[in-house]
Order: C-alpha cells, then sequence, then structure tokens
C-alpha cells in the first residue's frame, strides 16, 4: 500500500511549501532518512526527508508548484507497485481518493495504540458528498441549534476532519469574533487587506507572491494591526565609534571579519537593553516576558525579500565575535541556507539603510520584540558643541516601541543609553 | 509553610501519624536502618525502634500478608513496596484478600492498610522496573488508589490514606521524589480528602487530565501552548480510584476539548476510563472526540534513544495537545 508524503510543516509559520527541488526521481529506491526533496518555507529552503522505505512512485507536486501543510506531494510504496489512479493532487490537508460514500469513515487518532496497520483502505473523503448529512461536532450543532443557524450552509466547509463543522466555524458564521488571537476565527490580517483587486489590464502581470514575501506581508500586517507602535528619533554623533572602528580593523588580521557599524550599533543596542530592563519585555495577552539576554535580529535585505536572523547573547560577546556572526548569518541569508531556530527568538531588532544613504526612517515592530531601532546613514554635519559649529559625522535613529509592552519614558532611556555607549564607544569593548 | 522535597513530606506525614497514632507502623524492604531505597523513612527506625519500623525479608507476598493480617487486628500498617512493578508479587494478597475482606466479611473487619510504591520511568530501569500499574489497582473494587503530583498534595494525602479504614495504594513516582513545594505546618493537622481532582491551571481553550509525575509535563506543555496563544485547563486528578468525574466534566463544559495523559500505556489507562465518562457526560460539549496519550506500548527499552522515544514526553503531549486543537480549526496564528 502506497503511503503518502505530506507536505511538512518545516517552520512554525509556514502555512504552505513550494517544493524547490526533487532530489529523488520517480522510480528511485528511498530509505527512511533519505532526502527526497527541497522544500521551500516562508523562510528558508529546508530539506525534506522521508520516513518510509520503498520506492517513490510518484509525485503529486512539481518542481516549484505549491502546496498546504498536509497536501500529499508524493507517494511512496513497493517496488513496482500500482500507483492508484486515485492519486492525485490534494488541494487540502488529508484529503485523498474520494471513495464511495457508505464507506466506514475510520480515522484512528494520532496517538491511539495500538498503531493502526498500514494497510487500512485510504482514508475516505469528507462529508460534503453525502446528501443530507452534515458532520458537525456535538458543540458546534448545539451552538448552531440555539441561534437557529442551519449547518448544511457549512456542510463539508468545516475546519475540522474532513471538512466537520467545528465550534469556531459556527462562531464565524454567526459573525462572533470566534476566540481572539486565533488564525482560524478570522481570515488572516494580511489575507483582509490584500482584498482582490480589478483584473490586471495589458501592461501588467500578476505573478504569485515568494513565501518569503507572503510571510512579510502577514508578520508586518499583524503587526501594524495589532501592535501600537511609537518612535522616538535620536541623533547621535558617530565620530569616536567611526574612529574606533577604524583603529580595531587596522588592527585586525586580513583573514579576519572588518568590524561594520551596524555591529557596533548592535552591541550598544544589547548592552542598552541589559541597562534597562523595563524596555527589554514583550507583551504576551496581558503578560510580560522579561528578557534576560540581548538577541538581536539584523534585518537583511535578500533577492526580493527580508530575513531577520538572530545575533544570541550579545552582551557576552566582543565586537569582533559580532563582526564574525554576523558577516556569516548575512552571507547565510543571502543564500538562503539559514536554518529555522537562527531566524526566531530575538528579543529586539536593528534596521539599517545607512548604506544606502537614506538619512532616517521608521521601522514596523517585529512582534513579540518591544522595539526596532531604524539606522541610517552618518552624515556629516555642522553641529553647534559648546559655543563652536564643528563638522560632525551624525547618524539619526528612530526607535519603534510596541507601547504595551513598555513607556515612552522607558524608550527614551533605552535611546540615551545607545547613544552614550556609540558616543563614548569605549565603553562597547568593556 | 514550609518548602521540602516530596520525599520530605512523605517522611513527615509518616512521622506524624507514627507520633499520633500508636496503632500506626510501618513495613518494608530495608526501611530501618538503610532508611528506605528512596530515604523516605530517614530517622524514624532510629526515633521509634525496629518494633514500629519494621525490616521484612524480600517476600512481598509475606509482608503484605503479615499488613493485612495486623489491619485486620486493629492495626495500622503502612507497607512500603519498593516499586510497583514488585507488588506483582503480591497482587493475590492485594486484590483477593485486602481488596475483598470488607465485603466477604460482611462488613464485620476491615484492612486499613497503606501500600506506599513509586512507579515511573526515565532511568534506564528497563521493562520490568519502569512501569506505572496504578490502573490495575483503579481497576479493583474495594481499593482506593492515590497519585500525588505535588509535596503539599503528597503530605495531605499520606495522612487521610493512613486514617481511612479501608485499603489505600499509595502511588509515588521516583522522579518526583526530589520535587519541592511547600507544605502546612505540622500544627495545622493538615489532611487532604481522598477522590478530589485539583484544577491546577485554569484555562478556556483544552481541558489536559493527568496524575501524578505527568501533571507537571501537562503544566510545562500548557505554559507552551500559552505562547501560541491557547490556554489549556490541568486537571490533577490527584487519586484515581475514587475518580472525580465531576471536576473533570466541569472544566470539559467549559472548553470542549478534552486529552487525557498518563505516563503508563494508554489502552485500558486512565484516559481509556476518562474518555468513556467524559464522552457520555459531556456529549453535547464536545467540539472534538476526547483524546488521550501515554507511553509506547512496548517493554520499556533500556537503550536510552528508545527509552526517550517511548516516554511520553512533553513533546509528545504537546504534539497531542497541538492536533487536538487543529482538529477543532484552531491553529496557531502565524
Amino acid at each position: 500500500m502506497a503511503v503518502e508524503v505530506p507536505m511538512p510543516r518545516l517552520s512554525d509559520t509556514m502555512e504552505q511549501g513550494t517544493v524547490a527541488r526533487w532530489v529523488k526521481q520517480e522510480g528511485d529506491q528511498v530509505v527512511a532518512g533519505d532526502v527526497i526533496a527541497e522544500i521551500d518555507t516562508d523562510k528558508a529552503t529546508m530539506d525534506l526527508t522521508a520516513y518510509e522505505d520503498g520506492v517513490l512512485l510518484k509525485i503529486l507536486v512539481g518542481e516549484g508548484e505549491s502546496a498546504e501543510l498536509g497536501t500529499p506531494i508524493a507517494l511512496i510504496g513497493a517496488e513496482g507497485e500500482e500507483v492508484p489512479e486515485t492519486a492525485a493532487r490534494g488541494n487540502g490537508p488529508s484529503q485523498a481518493a474520494p471513495r464511495e460514500a457508505e464507506a466506514p469513515e475510520e480515522r484512528g487518532p494520532e496517538e491511539s495504540p495500538p498503531e493502526p496497520a498500514r494497510s487500512e483502505p485510504p482514508i475516505p473523503q469528507g462529508a460534503a458528498a453525502t446528501a443530507g448529512e452534515v458532520k458537525a461536532s456535538p458543540i458546534a450543532r448545539r451552538i448552531a441549534a440555539d441561534a437557529g443557524l442551519d449547518l448544511r450552509e457549512l456542510a463539508g466547509k468545516g475546519s475540522g476532519p474532513d471538512g466537520r463543522i467545528v465550534k469556531v466555524d459556527v462562531e464565524r458564521a454567526l459573525g462572533k469574533e470566534g476566540e481572539p488571537g486565533r488564525a482560524a476565527a478570522e481570515p488572516a490580517i494580511a489575507e483582509r487587506a490584500a482584498s482582490p483587486g480589478p483584473p490586471p489590464s495589458g501592461d501588467e502581470e500578476v505573478v504569485d507572491a515568494t513565501p518569503m514575501l507572503r510571510a512579510v506581508a502577514r508578520r508586518m500586517s499583524e503587526s501594524k494591526a495589532t501592535v501600537p507602535h511609537f518612535y522616538l528619533d535620536a541623533e547621535i554623533d558617530m565620530g569616536r565609534a567611526l574612529e574606533l572602528r577604524e583603529e580595531l580593523n587596522q588592527a585586525l588580521a586580513d583573514g579576519d571579519d572588518k568590524i561594520s557599524v551596524n555591529d557596533l550599533v548592535v552591541r550598544a543596542a544589547a548592552l542598552a537593553l541589559i541597562e534597562n530592563p523595563k524596555f527589554h519585555r514583550s507583551w504576551h495577552d496581558g503578560k510580560l516576558v522579561l528578557h534576560k539576554s540581548a538577541h538581536i535580529g539584523i534585518a537583511v535585505a535578500v533577492d526580493d525579500g527580508l530575513i531577520v536572523p538572530v545575533l544570541r547573547s550579545v552582551e557576552q560577546k566582543s565586537v569582533r565575535e559580532l563582526a564574525r556572526e554576523s558577516s556569516d548569518l548575512v552571507e547565510r541569508a543571502r543564500a538562503g541556507k539559514l536554518k529555522q531556530p537562527e531566524i526566531e527568538g530575538g528579543t529586539f531588532s536593528v534596521s539599517n539603510l545607512g548604506m544606502f544613504g537614506i538619512p532616517s526612517f521608521s521601522a514596523v515592530v517585529n512582534p513579540p520584540e518591544p522595539g526596532i531601532l531604524a539606522v541610517g546613514a552618518a552624515v556629516r554635519r555642522a553641529v553647534v558643541i559648546g559655543d563652536a559649529v564643528q563638522i560632525r559625522p551624525i547618524m539619526a535613529v528612530t526607535l519603534s516601541v510596541d507601547h504595551r509592552a513598555t513607556s515612552g519614558a522607558e524608550g527614551a532611556r533605552l535611546l540615551a543609553s545607545i547613544k552614550r555607549l556609540l558616543e563614548q564607544p569605549v565603553l562597547l569593548l568593556a | 509553610m514550609a518548602e521540602v522535597t516530596y520525599r520530605e513530606a512523605l517522611r513527615r506525614a509518616l512521622d506524624e501519624e507514627l507520633e499520633r497514632d500508636e496503632r500506626v507502623f510501618l513495613m518494608g524492604e530495608e526501611i530501618g536502618r538503610f532508611e528506605g531505597s528512596y530515604k523516605v523513612t530517614a530517622g524514624l527506625w532510629a526515633k521509634y525502634g525496629p518494633k514500629r519500623v519494621r525490616e521484612t525479608p524480600i517476600s512481598e507476598e509475606g509482608f503484605v500478608g503479615a499488613g493485612i493480617g495486623a489491619a485486620m487486628l486493629g492495626l495500622r500498617p503502612v507497607v512500603e513496596i519498593m516499586t510497583i512493578n514488585f507488588i506483582l508479587v503480591a497482587q493475590d494478597m492485594v486484590v483477593n484478600h485486602a481488596a475483598k475482606i470488607r465485603n466477604m466479611f460482611g462488613g464485620k473487619v476491615g484492612v486499613p492498610m497503606v501500600i506506599r510504591t513509586p512507579g515511573g520511568a526515565g532511568a534506564q530501569l528497563t521493562a520490568q522496573h519502569s512501569q506505572s500499574l496504578e490502573v490495575w489497582f483503579a481497576h479493583t473494587p474495594g481499593l482506593k488508589v492515590v497519585a500525588p503530583s505535588n509535596p503539599r498534595d503528597a503530605y495531605g494525602l499520606l495522612k487521610t490514606a493512613i486514617r481511612d479504614d479501608d485499603p489505600v495504594l499509595f502511588v509515588e513516582n521516583l522522579v518526583l521524589y526530589n520535587v519541592t513545594g511547600s507544605i502546612p505546618e505540622p500544627e495545622e493537622d493538615f489532611t487532604l480528602p481522598l477522590g478530589r481532582a485539583h484544577v491546577a491551571r485554569e484555562g478556556a481553550d483544552l481541558t489536559i487530565v493527568a496524575h501524578s509525575y505527568t501533571v507537571r509535563r501537562a503544566l510545562s506543555v500548557a505554559d507552551r501552548l500559552a505562547r501560541s496563544g491557547f490556554e489549556a485547563e490541568v486537571i490533577d486528578l490527584r487519586s484515581l480510584r475514587p475518580l472525580d468525574v465531576d471536576t473533570v466534566v466541569e472544566s470539559v463544559r467549559k472548553t470542549n476539548r478534552v486529552l487525557i495523559a498518563e505516563e503508563g500505556w494508554a489502552t485500558f489507562g486512565v484516559g481509556a476510563e476518562l474518555a468513556a465518562r467524559v464522552g457520555r457526560a459531556c456529549f453535547d460539549d464536545l467540539d472534538a472526540p476526547p483524546e488521550r496519550v501515554g507511553g509506547a506500548e512496548v517493554p520499556m527499552p533500556y537503550s536510552k534513544p528508545l527509552e526517550l522515544a517511548a516516554l511520553m514526553l512533553e513533546d509528545k503531549l504537546e504534539a497531542a495537545a497541538r492536533s487536538l486543537l487543529a482538529e477543532c480549526g484552531l491553529v496557531e496564528a502565524g
């Protein structure tokens, strides 16, 4: 009996994946543990390994094609086994060959002992096909009955297994918000925002957004819609920091990674976060998660997208270590080779557009982080120092803050710490 | 309130009951001079002497039988069986005698005996010494089975068990002995009634039911789920027989979803029992069938990786919880 290979969940946030490449081809032998395909998730390219021994009988989702989580993308079975005619590309999770409606609807729960034999017939298709019969959970039926809702309208379209109507479906149909904070209770904010526009005219073309762009769209829409942002500006005299960087880089061996302005900013931000624990915390449903160590995300522009790898425990690292780690992360980010844990768990982010000559800008908070520092170019400007006018390299920064997690005063203190550390940059080496 | 280990909470309960009632005495292998394999009886032999803290030969059937006889004649024995795995050789004494004597003697004589014994796995003690057999006894009318998950409950329930007029199997857990928590001061004479579950954490989205060490796993999984925005209610059964179904039912009426977790095998287990009871009592409240999760259905392997694969660890429990939530259309928001 052929076994379906479902599109796996390879990152916390992925909803669908794209087959980048089939490593094994139809007819190839596979052993459990073999890499059979490479999958583009919303963030990175990941290996898909086989959990079965056998022969790759059929590829259901071709290279470059996408499928939702759980959708069968290939079949693995015994050599020479006939591929069931019904094996076609599914449109959704758990969708297998449609069968006769009278087939018993048996499905062992995943953990139920003992393991069901592999030789069971394919899971029959949902109730939608069965006329006059609506599959719904008891509580869904009860709520619908109390509200006078006819469940036949939702038949087969529920969120449960095989289209079973569950509580959230009824609540949604009744126009309730459902249970707050749930992906299923309401369409993703990004989807709502992107209402279908007019059909493209002759000089336009519509293409699928990459998984990464979709992830960025979703996260940024959610952030702007749910995180109350406020912004604080500061100007930092980078004269001494630039001198320090120059001196360090001259002293470093040729093979060493050069220290960038951004490395200094990241280090300053980390030390400032540790100095200001009332800023360094995340809002979570009425609770605050206090961060003890500064994990700083650095926004990296990649080909038509954006990814934010995270430097861990920056307060414990020298600028030299930071330079080495950040250039490694940036390089692998551009090559699409970051691993999932490397892009998770940040407690603050730094976004730097100084290299594009942008004098200042403001950035969108990356939840659940409490803030993000937008860094502009260090521009030589006339500034008044004492009673004299001097030309100094001034870097404008803007701190975007989640006002649920912390306050304006705490943000101001954080910025003051960052400014002090960068204007007395020897502290960054302490 | 004093902060003590689970082990110390048990020791204090024994000490206080030995002090309070001279009919109470302890019996078991190496519980005297050696102070017990898990040191639960530390200092008691020195304090109460060999008559009340009795060393026994390695003969579970013999000393459980002796305990039954002593209990029938008016004493209050607390018998320690080194681990629940060794109770099997005394099964006839426990199931055919201790559990049945009150009924078979027309109510004229009972067996006010406590058998204390730890279950649990995780230390590569392999197939014969890694079992959670409490459901065998919870299956048996005439026995009471308690399995506390924390020092306070262990303290209060052991004192109550010793004062109970019927046989009580008091199930501890190897991994729990070093867990700390606060217990009331001796002057309060704190006891807990047998057969009452405890809501260890409140939540609206999913009920997770557990007993003994698995409660701690469930609480940690609840924390993980909370980070995804799902609030799990965790119910600590504390007692398997009597079984507090009402507390579970009340919770499921609120959450509409239930997952029963146990360290032992799920087949014919606590989850099987509760799934049946909840399925009936909460039929119209359920958003998905009751789900259960337990250890892998194999004799426990010795190999560490295989043992880890067989244990009902947090990841397995979390996966079962997320799968149940997903079945109800509740998936993590990106």
